[in-house]
């Protein structure tokens, strides 16, 4: 909203600066975007140098054909020999007079000069030098009663200070330069002076009845209908002043009419609509409901389709305006109208939010209308426009007028508690000052005891219940008067859940293995399933997709983690980024039957390439392999003290033979490996990458929780390495459990060393060499309470696993 | 010092016995004259071996004159221990010569960089919420999460804002195809709901998470990151409000740092507030940052609406509270200086590891 200082004076008498008055607004609700300056600059007295200018004489240059040689009266007795290039004035005209040094809107700077040969001091202007149109036929022609010498400001609003204001959805009061007014006043002090709504004499001995017909078949869309009819009318350009405000509002002039239609609604905050009455068949106007199928041209030329959500002013065959949003091409005032129908209504404001989006557009009314505006503004509105069109362009308001308002509004009564106040500011305002506030603010308020019995204004529309008051009081009064305090009375204890704490321990532990945290966008592109090789029946191609995404590669929320890491990964490749190991601990979406929402699945899950060390001087970097992420894995377990086994994994998108399914409890929970070469790519990715994916609670389940001290230091422990061959296929952790089981209960660790294949072993066999522990926590261990623990484990595996003893 | 010095009040001694005197000067000298570990042996074996001229005079003792037995013996064993002592610290000796010559070779390129050991870096969006939470875990704050794919009513409904009301539209929502009332939640706020219809007050609570909006340029990702705070209780003011976002402030900026509150609007809280905190950048003179005026805005606040209060069965009468909520990444951006809000979601490795 772009409120030019000089109209708010109109209503408000302040004696600050603009960014003084934008400084208290925005302190009291009014969010200023910026300070604007329009039309002519101020520095080192520019606005001296336009003055109102009279020709005196008009004759012809003597060397060229198309200027003009003026003599023109600048006040004081002085005269200027200007040339000029245009033709549109006579001796004894005034106009806009740039004297030499004047600097113009655009930053053009006019100096004395000589034209062809003649010395020119100064400059006629025209309406676009001067920034109030786009283009002009010639210089512009003042009244002739403009005072002769004045500065040309003094007559003509040329050089402003616009606020622009940014209105917050709550306050459609504010959507208007009188509304401003009202707040200025209210939060300065400064006299208001009352609403220029002062109406016009009716004249003539017609009737608007019996000229048109106006109806409301829905009330509930349409609350408050009023209309007048101007007969009559010249269709002109608009006089300086008002196109000059026009401009300064950030509209562009049309004519008188429109002008004025707009004028009012920058003053009072309400749309009106101006119809041309020759166009509006029956005559006839009816505020109903579209039918289905109707479609209307809006004066943008677009035709629009309209369903019966929305409200349209009908003439006896058509709609003719979708109301309070845009007015039909066919029903427009053009230069030929003579008879207006000027329409001042209240709109249902959710309706026209809903019309305004299901058509795709908005404009000045209905972004006002949407709101919900003042229903008692219309009669003010009509009362104001009337009164223009009669002074400016020769109409004659013709007598009777439409108000169709079938529910006038009920006075609106708050009962404040002061008690109230200071419970919920945490500091006392005194009750004298609350009066002044809400008086100041056009709420009356009488004492009953210890409570105010408050009125609400018809505008403020959004103050409903004793807290909206308390805001009120609250702003106005300031908030740098408040304390700052703390809770005072805590009585829970606040920190992270042990969940949220496991998550950052499984974080750290990710970086401190030196993989870096990524934070990928949950939506991707539908074609991740078919990159990822999913089977047509594998539940994760059941997104949940987005009804209006930005672009088809954000369309669905991931199933899995992994497409969006390995596009990080590829990314990252592509900028020669040449390690790139990420996690991130994130969601996966998945849709449930019956179900509205998503089940969100909490997941670590990450991507390792090239070289978790990186390449240094002492060493080559070593590549990443299946083995990597497992260690990784078990990091990540070990954070939270947790624990997993494994299982060979089948997923489409992994190595089958270096890919594992990681297991808690007998439960799949997650998988880990190598991705699969087709996968990379898919995924533009030219070197190979160990991918894992682990669900979080899952994972933070497996921890064993507090850990119970075990006595490792008072009795040593024993240990004896052995290395037997098996068969091939024979899995490391099988090994290793029958090694446990059968070494219980003194054997208390057993550890994988070294691993063989090879002659030594023969074919289909390995060797595989184990480092075991025994302890006692009750004694120091004997060769033969070993040795018999060794035997046991070496003749179960020989019976379990067929193992031998190897050399 | 070199034997032959060190031992020279014996030497006098040994003149006692004839050629004692000189065979000890000569073994000494030898010793001295040792350069490294073979001169070493070597002396060793000369002076004091089996075929040492030391060694077969006191081997010849037996046949010596009974009178010059023991004069043989005393001095002969005492130039021996004498000479094995020499040998022993010039072996010394040239050990520490040794080693210190090994040291003085040994020299490297102290400037050259470490072996790598991994680091990996968090997010800077994490680092920044985890200290945004651990300020508010100090303040007694729990931290509640949620849903993000939510229902209208939790992202909307139930925090005032029905069908139709004006906020909606500037939410820019992204909806979830076939289910009408079905999106991608637009604020943490819905967190609130939930949380309140759980549970009863006192709540002191702080709510992070993801948050989508249909937007996308310099300034707006459609995916980012909001964190609120909710503290409801039988007497919380706007006064404690305040409070609370000064500590804030002070912990996440510097504790010379000022806020203000401006009056604003939000359908969720009644009065509301936004907080802007003085400029770190210039310090409230007047920057770029602050667009001049000293003053940054941060974040939406206010007391939590009483119709919100109808949503959740609670009574407004009964307990009052505050609410505030703001972006994760406008806070990194001013804490570290980033302008474009998409590099936070490139992922690029030089831009993550940089914090
Ligand atoms: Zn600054």
């Amino acid at each position: 909203m772009k409120v030019p200082i000089s109209w708010l004076k109109e209503y408000v008498a302040i004696d600050m600066s603009a960014a003084e008055l934008a400084d208290r607004l925005a302190l009291t609700g009014t969010e200023v975007e910026r300070v604007l300056h329009v039309g002519l600059p101020v520095d080192d007295g520019n606005l001296d140098r336009f003055v109102v200018g009279r020709v005196k004489k008009k004759g012809a240059h003597p060397n060229a054909d198309k200027l003009t040689l003026c003599e023109v009266e600048v006040g004081d007795g002085k005269v200027e020999q200007i040339v000029c290039g245009a033709k549109n004035f006579k001796e004894g005209d005034r106009t806009a007079v740039c004297l030499p040094g004047g600097t113009l809107p655009d930053g053009r700077k006019l100096e004395a000069a000589v034209i062809r040969g003649v010395e020119s001091r100064g400059m006629m202007c025209s309406e676009s030098e001067l920034g109030l149109s786009s283009e002009s036929a010639g210089i512009m022609i003042l009244p002739e009663d403009a005072p002769v010498g004045t500065r040309l400001v003094d007559y003509i609003p040329f050089s402003d200070e616009v606020l622009e204001l940014e209105i917050t959805p709550n306050r459609p009061d504010c959507l208007s330069v009188y509304g401003i007014a009202r707040e200025v006043a209210a939060i300065t002090g400064a006299a208001l002076a009352p609403e220029p709504t002062q109406d016009v004499e009716p004249r003539g001995g017609d009737s608007i009845e019996e000229l048109i017909t106006i109806t409301v078949d829905d009330g509930e869309l349409c609350p408050r209908y009023g209309a007048r009819l101007i007969a009559g009318v010249r269709v002109a350009p608009s006089p300086t002043w008002l196109k000059a405000r026009i401009v300064a509002a950030g509209m562009r002039p049309v004519n008188n009419v429109v002008d004025i239609t707009n004028y009012v609604m920058w003053t009072l905050g309400e749309p009106m609509h101006a119809f041309d009455l020759a166009k509006i068949a029956g005559p006839s106007l009816n505020a109903r409901r579209a039918g289905k199928g109707e479609k209307i041209t809006t004066i943008d030329g677009t035709e629009r389709k309209l369903d019966q959500n929305m409200l349209v002013i009908a003439d006896a065959t058509k709609p003719t305006a979708i109301a309070g949003i845009m007015g039909g091409a066919g029903s427009e005032v053009s230069d030929e109208t003579t008879d207006i129908l000027l329409e001042a209504a209240n709109f249902n404001g959710p309706n026209v939010m809903k019309t305004e989006m299901a058509l795709g557009l908005r404009s000045e009314s209905s972004t006002r209308f949407e709101k919900g505006l003042d229903a008692e503004v219309v009669p003010k509105a009509l009362a104001m426009a009337s009164r223009m069109m009669v002074e400016l362009c020769s109409g004659r308001l013709v007598p009777g007028e439409y108000d169709i308002y079938a529910e006038p509004r009920s006075e609106q009564a708050i009962h404040l508690r002061e008690e109230k106040v200071t419970s919920l500011l945490g500091i006392v305002v005194p009750g004298a000052e609350i009066e002044a506030i809400l008086s100041r603010l056009d709420f009356e308020s009488h004492r009953e005891g210890d409570s105010l019995h408050v009125t609400v204004p018809s505008f403020r529309a959004d103050v409903e219940r004793e807290v909206d008051l308390i805001e009120e009081i609250v702003r106005v009064f300031g908030y740098e008067l408040i304390p700052p305090t703390l809770p005072s009375d805590v009585r829970v204890m606040g920190g992270l859940s042990p969940y949220q704490s496991a998550e950052r321990k499984i974080a750290l532990a990710l970086t401190a293995a030196g993989i870096n945290e990524a934070i990928t966008y949950t939506f991707i592109a539908p074609d991740f399933a078919d990159r990822l090789r999913l089977a047509d029946d594998d539940s994760r191609r059941q997104v949940v997709k987005l009804a209006n995404p930005l672009s088809i590669d954000q369309s669905v929320i991931r199933t899995l983690m992994l497409p969006s890491l390995l596009m990080s990964v590829a990314t990252n490749l592509s900028m020669r980024n040449p390690d790139v190991n990420i996690f991130e601990l994130g969601r996966t979406y998945h849709t449930v039957a019956g179900e509205k929402l998503a089940d969100e699945r909490r997941t670590v899950a990450g991507c390792l390439c090239g070289s978790l060390r990186g390449e240094s001087w002492m060493h080559a970097g070593r590549e990443t392999d299946y083995f990597t992420g497992k260690g990784i894995v078990e990091a990540v377990f070990s954070s939270v003290k947790g624990s997993f086994s494994v299982e060979r994994c089948d997923e489409p998108f992994l190595h089958p033979g270096k890919s594992a399914y990681v297991v808690i409890d007998g439960k799949r929970a997650g998988y880990m490996g190598e991705v699969h070469p087709l996968v990379l790519e898919a995924f533009d990715i030219d070197k190979p990458v160990v991918a894992f994916e682990i669900l979080e609670d899952a994972l933070i389940a497996s921890s064993a929780g507090i850990v119970i001290f075990e006595d490792l230091l008072t009795f040593p422990a024993s240990f004896q390495d052995i290395a037997v061959v098996v068969d091939e296929q024979t899995a490391a952790e099988e090994i290793i459990r029958v090694v446990r089981e059968a070494g219980a209960p003194l054997l208390r660790g057993a550890r994988v060393f070294d691993t063989y294949t090879g002659d030594q072993v023969g074919e289909g066999k390995k060797s595989i060499a184990l480092g075991l522990e025994f302890r006692s926590p009750e004694r120091t261990l004997t060769d033969e309470d070993v040795d018999g623990a060794r035997a046991a484990i070496l003749a179960a595996l020989g019976e379990r696993l067929g193992a031998t003893l190897r050399g | 010092m070199s034997a032959m010095k060190k031992y020279k009040d014996l030497v006098e001694e040994l003149r006692s016995y004839e050629g004692l005197a000189s065979m000890f000067a000569e073994a000494a000298a030898g010793i001295d004259a040792a350069g490294d570990s073979e001169a070493i042996e070597a002396a060793r074996v000369a002076h004091l071996g089996r075929k040492s001229k030391l060694s077969q005079l006191l081997r010849s003792i037996p046949e010596l004159p009974n009178e010059e037995k023991p004069v043989v013996g005393k001095y002969g064993n005492k130039a021996r221990a004498a000479l094995e002592q020499a040998l022993a610290d010039r072996k010394k000796e040239i050990e520490g010569v040794q080693l210190e010559h090994r040291l003085a070779t040994e020299q490297v390129d102290i400037t050259l960089p470490g072996e790598p050991f991994p680091r990996g870096h968090l997010h800077i969006i994490n680092q920044t919420l985890w200290e945004i939470e651990d300020i508010f875990a100090g303040l007694g704050y729990r931290i509640a999460e949620g849903p993000e794919v939510e229902s209208d009513y939790y992202n909307f409904t139930a925090l005032n804002t029905p069908e139709g009301h004006p906020a909606r539209s500037s939410h820019d929502t992204f909806f979830v195809d076939g289910k009408e009332d079905v999106l991608l939640r637009t604020h943490t706020s819905p967190v609130q709901i939930r949380l309140m219809e759980k549970e009863e007050p006192p709540i002191y609570a702080i709510m992070p998470g993801r948050v989508y909006r249909r937007d996308s340029d310099a300034t707006h990702t459609p995916m980012f990151h909001q964190i609120e705070g909710l503290a409801i209780d039988e007497h919380i003011t706007m006064a404690d409000l305040k409070g609370t976002l000064e500590t804030f402030m002070r912990a996440i900026f510097g504790a010379d740092r000022v806020i203000r509150l401006r009056p604003h609007f939000f359908p969720f809280t009644e009065p509301s507030v936004e907080m802007d905190v003085s400029c770190m950048i210039c310090g409230g003179a007047g920057c770029r940052s602050c667009k001049n005026s000293g003053w940054l805005e941060i974040l939406g606040a206010g007391m939590v609406d009483p119709n919100v209060f109808g949503f959740v069965d609670y009574d407004p009468d009964l307990v009052q509270g505050f609410a505030f909520g703001m972006g994760v990444e406008r806070i990194a951006m001013l804490k570290h200086g980033m302008t474009d809000l998409r590099m936070f979601y490139d992922n690029d490795l030089r831009f993550i590891k940089q914090f």
